[in-house]
């Protein structure tokens, strides 16, 4: 999982079937500086789905490639991001 | 595979069930010089790797649902072992 800050959220005028009623999240990826400086996200943005009810301004854990379809089985979604946990703490050990 | 170097950790209560009880690793993904090779990554680890460790990371998907036991796990990434010495491009001698 690499971790995203939502910084915002996607609706859908037309879906896939099997997407209807997901909530989708637009979610910005830390690379190690930005949490070192604790700056907000600079990485390239992805869409998310979100079960956990994530806002903007959360840090999430977002799961991505085959596995972020997983909690829906058995159903088969076309979903290749997913997060899996809201961060409530980030620790970073200083000079690791 | 991926080696990898053990930044900090993060805590969560709102997670996927089977993320419970699992300690998320925050670690740096590096290159044989030992430079960071990307973003850092969250990981499970049941092996008690700590801040300073350099690790050996899977993408193994279904190996991190067997570790974690739940066929409907989002997990991915977890750590497979503790690099004792590595020998690349980084090292000193």
């Amino acid at each position: 999982m690499r971790i995203c800050e939502i910084i915002g959220n996607v609706t859908l005028a037309r879906v896939h079937p099997a997407l209807a009623g997901l909530r989708l999240l637009v979610a910005a990826p830390f690379n190690a500086a930005d949490l070192q400086a604790g700056r907000p996200a600079s990485g390239e943005e992805l869409v998310v789905a979100d079960e956990l009810g994530a806002g903007v301004g959360s840090r999430v854990g977002a799961s991505e490639g085959r596995e972020a379809a997983m909690p829906f089985r058995p159903e088969r979604k076309p979903v290749d991001a997913y997060c899996a946990c809201i961060l409530d703490h980030v620790q970073l050990t200083p000079n690791p | 595979m991926q080696l990898g170097k053990v930044i900090g950790h993060a805590t969560s209560t709102s997670k996927h069930k089977s993320l419970d009880r699992w300690r998320l690793l925050l670690v740096q993904p590096i290159d044989a010089m030992r430079r960071a090779d990307g973003e850092p990554l969250l990981v499970l680890d049941s092996l008690g790797a700590r801040a300073g460790d350099t690790v050996l990371l899977t993408s193994d998907g279904n190996g991190a649902r067997e570790l974690v036991a739940a066929e409907n796990s989002p997990s991915r990434w977890f750590v497979q072992g503790i690099a004792d010495e590595v020998f690349d491009r980084g090292s000193r001698n």
